[in-house]
């Protein structure tokens, strides 16, 4: 791991430190107004302070740019930490438009979802069409949305239609992009698979850190808690749910630095869709061991637990779930036939 | 928090021209219908083909060339292994030696061991069964009751070991036996012997398995000489060899890849054309299959640094053989074979079927599922 990297890690987790209460959280994921806009709303101070240690301004690729595993590596401690802010959706968003030469204008940025609802037509200039459960939308000013064989940047001044949240409070709203100013467009033969996958990506590298976040938190619970005169920790059943889920986090770790490594230049579909269907696969069996483990006190609101497991069941939903993306893996092995699966594996023809 | 990392390992560029070779001879061994891919890794024993492989260089690979290796990396290896298990290559003879045994041997073993038996295995020809389980001991490794005896210039053995695999056929056992104190003593008093099968007061009787195969055995000692230089090493440091023989035991390709050949089959069976749930079902192996190979490559970096992986190994031998039994179960979801006729029928339902019967082995054989949660508990800090 490179220095910078360990320092980037460092100052987030300072920062984490610093900003995230309880309250803050909660009042975060009441409404789903978590987000980024400076001003009244609960994380304003949070995103100010991601702002100033300069992490908003990351995954362009520009010459000063971090790596792009680094950046990742940034996605993924934002996942364990539960941040209620579009840190993940800005780092991504400014690595598709630097790739497909538009600048990225400062401060928080989203990406539509390509596969939720219809997809966006562009005549002239102007798009119509909804773009559906875009997180944050409501909170960030600019998004990238893609349309048939292009990429467009549009200011979302106005066009938010409808409000609404994930399972974890995140806020994932409506845009009527008819009412969206385009910024910019860039054509890009590949804009609406590419955006899946990106969208794809940031979450299964997200889930990796929030399944990390699962065991820790569920460790620390079970050397404290005390049942039949000995921390449950010493209990063999306990033990045993433990180590699955270390074995999750592990594989869910894995499958998120492969699909990592093989998007540097631009997203493998085939790999980010290996990674959000494991790390999907593995967000559902941990959460369980996690509140088997926590017992009824995992179940209750005011115990810190459920920032993350509402996080694991909601992001394995987004940028498609992991059925969309097995079935996608499956169709293109079928198509190759049963001999070209060992080469696909080992990226060897 | 304790968590397990995996670093990502790249494959040297020797390594990736290597596999470009193995896999044409594979192919080239196919066609001329040497063998029909099998499951299970370690079913089909072939002693032309084991020896087909050490005259090319690839079996003993990382060892000293003056013990008839090849002074190539771990990854190098470990893209030979991972070949011939992808192919359901005939590998069983040499399996177990040129995985585990000789390794041990390499590094525990006494200069003429090293030079009479290591040679041999990197040829192909000589091949190894391992003596821990007993009667009275299956997980409970320590409480082995075979015993040795000091004799004139060596150890007489006596007890008896079961569901040792390949028996029947191997060179050589390296034998736990207690060679001082008592089972309550647990893992001090232990010392590991390389028994020739030769030698006068052996025994081999076969334990069929529950299909009616052929692969475990029952072997006696009575009162069997084993020269003073024929331990690994030496006397009483037996628990420790078993622990870092496991690292190499558990840690392969051999223990995620075992039904890949039922995968191949069922993918054919499938046509081009899948159901949506059908192909679902397909992507999910894979995706588990892709992550596990990432993780195993990783170990097998961390073998070549000469670091040993023991919990790492153990996590992704439970998680490995979790899926090596899944891939049965879940194509038998997706493609009833009884729709597809009878073995005798179709290769697919025959896989399917054998598959099906081995896979509960998977998780028992080198450690059961609980004893390996054990030891990632233990690794986690919470024993």
């Amino acid at each position: 791991m490179s220095e910078m990297r360990d320092e980037m890690l460092r100052t987030l987790d300072r920062i984490v430190e610093d900003h995230v209460t309880t309250a803050m959280r909660e009042a975060a994921d009441e409404k789903g107004s978590g987000g980024a806009s400076a001003g009244s709303n609960a994380t304003a101070a949070l995103w100010a302070a991601l702002d100033e240690a300069g992490m908003t301004a990351i995954g362009g690729g520009g010459e000063d740019d971090v790596a792009f595993g680094d950046a990742m590596e940034i996605v993924r401690r934002a996942g364990y930490h539960a941040l209620p802010v579009p840190l993940a959706e800005t780092i991504i968003a400014r690595r598709i438009l630097g790739r497909v030469g538009i600048e990225a204008p400062a401060g928080a940025l989203s990406i539509a979802v390509p596969g939720a609802g219809e997809l966006p037509r562009e005549t002239q200039g102007r798009l119509a069409g909804a773009a559906r459960s875009v997180p944050y939308g409501r909170s960030v000013a600019h998004v990238v949305v893609a349309s048939e064989g292009k990429l467009h940047l549009v200011a979302v001044s106005d066009a938010v239609a409808a409000t609404g949240c994930n399972m974890a409070g995140e806020a994932r709203d409506t845009l009527d992009l008819g009412r969206a100013r385009v910024v910019a467009t860039a054509a890009n033969a590949t804009a609406i698979a590419d955006l899946e996958a990106e969208g794809a990506l940031i979450r299964a590298v997200a889930l990796s850190g929030a399944l990390s976040a699962a065991l820790d938190h569920s460790l620390t619970w079970a050397n404290d808690r005390i049942q039949f005169g000995k921390p449950i920790s010493k209990h063999q059943a306990v033990q045993h749910l433990m180590a699955q889920m270390a074995e999750e986090a592990a594989a869910g770790g894995a499958a998120a630095d492969l699909a990592v490594e093989a998007s540097e230049a631009a997203p493998d579909r085939l790999a980010i869709g290996i990674a959000k269907a494991r790390t999907g696969e593995a967000a559902g069996k941990s959460a369980n061991l996690a509140h088997a483990a926590f017992g009824a006190m995992g179940f209750t609101r005011e115990h810190h637990l459920h920032y993350t497991t509402r996080r694991l069941w909601a992001w394995r939903n987004e940028f498609g779930s992991e059925v969309f993306w097995q079935a996608e893996i499956g169709r293109a092995v079928a198509q190759a036939g049963g001999a070209r699966l060992w080469p696909m594996l080992t990226g060897h023809a | 928090m304790p968590q397990f990392v995996f670093e990502p390992v790249k494959l040297p560029p020797e390594a990736v021209k290597l596999r470009t070779e193995v896999r044409a001879f594979l192919g080239e061994e196919r066609a001329k219908g040497s063998f029909v891919p099998a499951v299970g890794s370690m079913v089909e024993a072939d002693e032309a083909f084991s020896q087909k492989l050490g005259a090319r260089g690839w079996l003993g690979m990382t060892w000293p060339k003056q013990y008839g290796g090849g002074e190539r990396s771990t990854l190098e290896r470990y893209v030979v292994v991972e070949e011939l298990l992808a192919a359901g290559a005939p590998a069983l003879c040499h399996w177990i030696a040129e995985r585990q045994s000789g390794p041990q041997i390499l590094r525990h073993g006494s200069e003429r061991a090293k030079a009479m038996i290591l040679p041999e295995i990197a040829a192909g020809r000589c091949y190894f069964a391992i003596g821990m389980s007993e009667p009275d001991t299956g997980s409970d490794l320590a409480s082995v009751k075979s015993r040795a005896v000091k004799a004139d210039g060596g150890w007489r053995i006596t007890g008896r070991k079961v569901w040792t695999s390949f028996a029947h056929r191997a060179h050589y056992i390296i034998a736990l036996v207690r060679t001082s104190g008592t089972p309550d003593q647990r893992h001090h008093g232990l010392t590991q012997f390389i028994v020739d099968m030769k030698s006068p007061g052996i025994s081999v009787r076969p334990i069929y398995n529950l299909y009616g195969g052929h692969d475990f055995n029952e072997v006696t000692f009575d009162d069997v000489f084993v020269p003073e230089d024929m331990t690994v090493g030496g006397e009483g440091r037996g628990w420790e060899m078993v622990v870092s023989e496991l690292a190499y035991e558990r840690s392969g390709p051999d223990r995620f890849m075992s039904s890949y050949p039922l995968l191949v089959e069922a993918i054919d069976e499938l046509g081009r054309d899948p159901q949506p749930m059908q192909a679902a079902e397909v992507g999910r192996l894979v995706a588990h299959l892709a992550t596990l190979r990432r993780m195993s490559t990783s170990i097998a970096g961390m073998l070549n640094d000469g670091k040993s992986p023991v919990t790492e190994a153990a996590l992704v031998k439970d998680l490995g053989t979790t899926l090596e039994q899944e891939i049965p179960e879940s194509v038998r979801k997706i493609l009833p074979i009884e729709a597809r006729g009878l073995p005798e029928n179709s290769a697919y339902s025959e896989l399917q079927q054998l598959s099906q019967m081995q896979c509960v082995s998977y998780s028992i054989r080198g450690g059961t599922r609980e004893i390996l949660r054990g030891m990632i508990a233990r690794g986690l800090g919470m024993r």
